[in-house]
């Protein structure tokens, strides 16, 4: 049966095709997070017999994944003694004029991302920029695409930069036995990495400009906040307009939300109040926000008797709403997220603009910023516990500088030396890294599970089950030989074509996936050709981090997708030419470089 | 959903039958017409067999008790069940009526 053939494929090429498509329509329809969904995948392809248990705990235990897995201990220790925060803090400067503003930022982001990843720079710069350009009197949305394209040149550089590096460097290890070299993409990375930047300054008047979604809180007068009326209020009981709150100062009550949901609007002035109302107020929200205090109405999830129940230490706190998040396509009133957080939602802003619903009804999607009522202690603690679901702009922590901050950094540049000149493994000389930080405590022994997003590196391991799976059941196949027919077998057109289609792919997917799912291809043509494979690889390990043109493909554009207020469309203008641009410098380069025999 | 009134000992006695909802309450409010006179005499509500209450219904509640006391009259409510009486305690209502 396993040998049957059916239009060309195997029976098990098919249970390949079936479980896959099963699992990305539950990925585009459910909320299912994707490390579940492809751990699910991973489970139906050893049941089926495409993959067998050591291929399995090959998978789920690569180079990728232990990798990364040391790698997060090295972010954490980077951030928790200063490192990260003394150079997000030092490096940008004050330059003279717009241009200038973009080398220096790019400059430092692009170098870094390819020693630290370019995931960790964003988020440890996003804040930095945004208070640098309203320093400099520029759009933050000016800097904060440069950032993010800098930080993913510079992530091309390494083996370290970008994720998509580490996945498809361990596919190489698994296939060959031998492992890649830190340093081996730098080449076209540092080309790709000077021209993007270039790119960056001609295309600098296309860059779009956008107000500050945290800010629109403070500046739209148009807004709308969800408040109280506690069992005790006075008001309750008493006509609308006897209460003072129809009319109020910086906005209007436009619907009062009863206990039985039974919505009235427009408020008449007859109207009586009752506890447990829901006042829903248009209008500046600062001073509608003052209700709090002059009229005792409270921002609460469940039903309040007394506003002494209610923490007045309390503080409202901006957020915004990743991709990926279990609370996209939810809203406050039918999820559980304010109970199990302690927090109430006061108001939604999406694109800097008033969402014209009662707030806590509001369907949430990606980038939706919040404002929410928070408990005054556990700063830290919310932000890493929501670390998926929610990024906090205000973000205050801020470090003790001191002796941890030299040893880390020490160790970041030891890895670096140790690596590229092949004195031992990555995998090596990262674990070793991860072991001299822990031992020297630039990261909290007892808090190590803490730092490791578990989750990710689930979603890594599978990925490469999944590209193992691919490589077994022979399913690529037809696909690399219908490839070569047409290319001719021609290595240099097989290069580009697979580059253009994996950087295309790479768009609308993540690049991991995409790395994963074009690596059993790719690499298998490179043996029928008798080639090189590193050409391929290369081609291939640069090509998935050139997308660009939407937040979906790229790691660090959703990254400040949020905080930037951006639109789904503000990349597109710019990125195609950058995408464009850089994938033709990075084939020539890679033809240049690696011999295709 | 049905409201019978009657008068009892110089007092006004409504029984209300079933669930006032937002769909019962346009018919409540006609038929609790006659307690909005009640020209100083007390109004009971009595509650027995009403099962469930919307805020429509707390509405027609409030209308009567305020009415009945600027006559000079007083307004008890008579025997609520739990759910009811979880509505009243959460709107504030328990400390407006006397509920017995």
């Amino acid at each position: 049966m396993e040998n049957a053939i059916f239009l060309g494929l195997s029976v098990q090429a098919w249970y390949l095709i079936a479980v896959t498509i099963g699992m990305f329509y539950t990925l585009t329809r459910t909320h299912v997070p994707a490390e579940v969904a492809f751990l699910g995948v991973v489970t139906l392809y050893l049941a089926g017999g495409l993959v067998n248990v050591h291929d399995v705990v090959s998978g789920l235990g690569s180079e990728a994944v232990v990798v990364s897995g040391a790698f997060f201990i090295m972010q954490a220790s980077l951030n928790l003694t200063g490192v990260s925060y003394w150079l997000s803090q030092h490096w940008l400067g004050s330059p003279k004029s717009y241009r200038q503003a973009i080398v220096k930022l790019m400059t430092p982001v692009a170098l870094l991302s390819a020693m630290m990843g370019g995931e960790n720079v964003v988020s440890m710069f996003t804040d930095t920029v945004k208070q640098w350009a309203r320093k400099l009197g520029i759009s933050h949305a000016k800097l904060l695409i440069p950032l993010s394209y800098a930080a993913t040149f510079g992530g091309m550089c390494t083996l370290l930069g970008q994720s998509s590096n580490l996945v498809i460097a361990g596919l190489y290890a698994e296939q060959t036995g031998t492992s890649l070299n830190l340093l081996a993409p730098l080449v076209p990375g540092v080309v790709c990495t000077v021209v993007g930047m270039l790119m960056m300054l001609l295309q600098q008047r296309f860059l779009p400009e956008r107000e500050a979604p945290e800010l629109s809180f403070e500046d739209i007068s148009d807004y709308t906040v969800e408040l109280l009326v506690p069992t005790d209020n006075p008001a309750v009981m008493m006509k609308v307009a006897d209460t003072g709150l129809k009319n109020v100062r910086g906005g209007s009550l436009i619907e009062i939300v009863r206990f039985d949901k039974e919505v009235i609007s427009p408020v008449d002035d007859d109207e009586f109040i009752f506890g447990g109302d829901r006042l829903i107020y248009s209008g500046q929200i600062n001073e509608l926000l003052k209700l709090k205090q002059t009229h005792g109405l409270v921002a609460a999830d469940h039903h309040i008797y007394s506003i002494n129940e209610i923490d007045s230490n309390r503080k409202l706190r901006t957020a915004y709403v990743n991709f990926g998040s279990d609370l996209i396509g939810t809203s406050m009133s039918h999820n559980k997220f304010e109970k199990r957080n302690d927090m109430t939602l006061v108001a939604v802003a999406r694109q800097g603009k008033r969402v014209d619903e009662q707030p806590r009804e509001v369907k949430l999607e990606a980038g939706d910023t919040l404002l929410l009522e928070c408990p005054q202690k556990a700063d830290r603690d919310l932000q890493t516990t929501l670390k998926r679901t929610l990024t906090f702009f205000d973000s205050q922590y801020v470090p003790q500088l001191g002796p941890r901050t030299i040893w880390t950094s020490v160790v970041l540049v030891a890895i670096f030396v140790l690596s590229s000149f092949n004195v031992l493994p990555l995998l090596t000389v990262t674990m070793l890294a991860a072991g001299a930080l822990i031992m020297m405590r630039c990261c909290r022994m007892d808090s190590i599970t803490k730092y490791i997003d578990w989750n990710y590196l689930l979603l890594l391991g599978s990925l490469v089950v999944f590209s193992i799976a691919i490589t077994k059941t022979g399913i690529m196949t037809p696909v690399a030989d219908w490839v070569l027919r047409v290319c001719k077998e021609n290595p240099y057109i097989i290069i580009i074509v697979m580059s253009i289609m994996a950087s295309l792919v790479s768009e609308v997917f993540s690049n991991i996936a995409a790395g994963a799912v074009f690596f059993p291809l790719v690499y298998q043509q490179a043996m029928i050709l008798g080639c090189n494979p590193l050409p391929f690889v290369i081609a291939l390990m640069t090509s998935v981090t050139i997308s660009y043109c939407t937040p979906i493909g790229s790691t660090t554009i959703m990254q400040i997708y949020g905080p930037g207020g951006f639109k789904f469309t503000d990349f597109w203008r710019i990125g195609i030419w950058m995408h464009l641009a850089l994938l033709l410098v990075n084939l020539i380069t890679i033809f240049i470089v690696f011999p295709m025999y | 959903m049905t409201t019978e009134i009657r008068e009892e000992n110089n007092s006004l006695i409504a029984v209300f039958k079933g669930r006032l909802d937002t769909a019962a309450a346009v018919q409540t409010t006609k038929d609790v017409e006659p307690l909005m006179n009640a020209e100083g005499k007390d109004v009971v509500l009595d509650c027995t067999e009403l099962e469930y209450i919307s805020s429509s219904g707390l509405r027609i509640f409030i209308s009567i008790l305020k009415s009945v006391k600027a006559q000079g009259g007083k307004v008890n409510v008579k025997n609520i069940n739990d759910e009811i009486r979880k509505v009243f305690l959460m709107t504030g209502f328990d400390k407006l009526f006397t509920i017995q």
